[in-house]
């Protein structure tokens, strides 16, 4: 293992909903790779076939269908509080033994919602039906209604809402929750964001810039519409603001600015803002499936995982 | 009804006899060959590519995606001699990759725990 390297990982917040983080002594590779991974190849669980007894609502079978793949279903063992990675408790559908589905590999839900009408009603109101209305054959497996309190104090109903009934109509349906993973199809994917971005490396030449007066600079550091410079006030030296990694956004204003200020063209530049090559800030949020924290350990699962099979296929072929 | 399979992206077609990995030595360049890796993309690939630049005993490593529609992707490796071939370097490869994923997956933990310690108050719990 000569060329090896040992990333470094600092956490900026951990929600259930979303996690930041900072990942340095790596590269663009790696960081991809993460990215890539917790977009299309985290497991999760999905509806991924429905069976309909009745359906007099005003959308047809196949549009209600993919409604109901498109609702986060979350794994929750039952010690913990986490939605969690599914892949130690299902087995993929493809490879169980079982003649269409079992326990083992799907979880059911079952739903019948009539709008009953009595005939006393002054208004009738359209009902919603939603995710609410499932009920589960496991009770590790719940559909994620809502990501955060907040969002359900704001909400109008009580769950995803799958659709409309109107006075009279029913809808009655079984639906088979499968693992998959969303190269596939994105119902499968975890994540709302995974992204990142680049440490933002602001290098100050001291000797340059005392070559500037205070109100120049101070033009230098109105100059950058994200203002990641700031102006000491007791010596008069241009510093890099406290957050400027997180508000940087590489805009080209300070070097055109500062090419305008120089006295010769060929000299160096007052303030250069480069992209790291090594430190990359991740932000991942999720759809509810599974809580953040648990989809990054999950992707790296994920890669451990491939990189042994990897190995494993390269060994058979040497022994061929 | 000319729709691919679903998992055709993803799962080897055992069926018809697919291998993850196939090798071809080159007949042109020396210490060079080829790897096709059925079902697999940029994701792993792009990995390969930069540990394996990172070798000094990697003369050249390349890939190229023949089709967004075609599920493979080939690798080209030459090494710098004859005592290493194109298979050792990408076994060693993989083997430093699995070994920063290890790493990797303990900093995240670590870092997981420590920002848990450390937030307590704020979590509230
Ligand atoms: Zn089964």
């Amino acid at each position: 293992m000569p060329y090896q390297r040992f990333p470094r990982v600092e956490i900026l917040s951990i929600q259930p909903q979303e996690i930041k983080f900072i990942l340095s002594e790596s590269d663009t590779s790696v960081a991809n790779t993460l990215r890539r991974i917790m977009i299309a190849e985290v497991p999760t669980l999905a509806i991924d076939l429905v069976e309909f007894h009745e359906n007099s609502t005003v959308l047809n079978d196949e549009y209600i269908a993919h409604r109901m793949g498109l609702i986060p279903v979350r794994y929750q063992p039952a010690e913990s509080l986490k939605g969690s990675d599914c892949s130690d408790a299902f087995l993929p559908h493809r490879e169980c033994v079982c003649y269409e589905h079992c326990m083992r590999c799907s979880v059911e839900f079952e739903l019948d919602i009539t709008y009953k009408v009595t005939g006393e009603e002054d208004v009738l109101a359209p009902l919603t039906v939603t995710s609410k209305d499932l009920v589960s054959n496991n009770e590790l497996v719940q559909p994620a209604h809502f990501l955060s309190q907040d969002e359900q104090d704001e909400a109008q109903d009580e769950g995803v809402a799958i659709v409309k009934l109107g006075p009279g109509q029913r809808l009655k349906l079984k639906a088979i929750a499968r693992m998959g993973i969303s190269k596939e199809h994105a119902k499968w994917c975890p994540v709302a964001v995974a992204t990142y971005r680049f440490w933002p490396e602001i290098h100050i030449n001291d000797e340059q810039m005392a070559t500037l007066t205070l109100e120049q600079k101070q033009e230098l550091v109105d100059t950058c519409p994200d203002r990641i410079l700031e102006l000491d006030e007791v010596t008069g030296d241009i510093r890099a603001v406290d957050n400027a990694w997180d508000i940087c956004t590489y805009t080209e204003d300070l070097k055109f600015a500062q090419a305008a200020m120089k006295k010769r063209p060929e000299d160096d530049d007052f303030v250069t803002v480069t992209q790291s090559k090594d430190r990359f800030i991740f932000n991942v949020e999720t759809t509810g499936a599974m809580d953040a924290d648990e989809i990054l350990l999950s992707a790296i699962r994920v890669l451990r995982n491939r990189l042994n099979y990897l190995a494993q296929e390269l060994e058979n072929l040497k022994d061929m | 009804m000319n729709a691919p399979e679903r998992a055709s992206s993803f799962l080897l077609d055992e069926d018809s006899g697919e291998r993850k990995i196939v090798y071809t030595t080159d007949t042109k360049v020396t210490n060079a060959g080829t790897f096709r890796l059925n079902k697999e993309d940029h994701t792993v690939l792009n990995l390969l590519r930069m540990q394996l630049l990172r070798d000094p005993g990697v003369r050249f490593a390349g890939y190229i995606h023949p089709h967004p529609l075609i599920n493979y992707m080939e690798l080209k490796v030459q090494t710098n001699s004859s005592h290493t071939s194109p298979t050792e370097v990408l076994s060693n490869a993989i083997e430093d990759l699995g070994s920063e994923t290890d790493h990797l997956l303990k900093e995240v933990q670590n870092a997981m725990e420590n920002w848990r310690k450390e937030n307590q108050d704020v979590l509230g719990n």
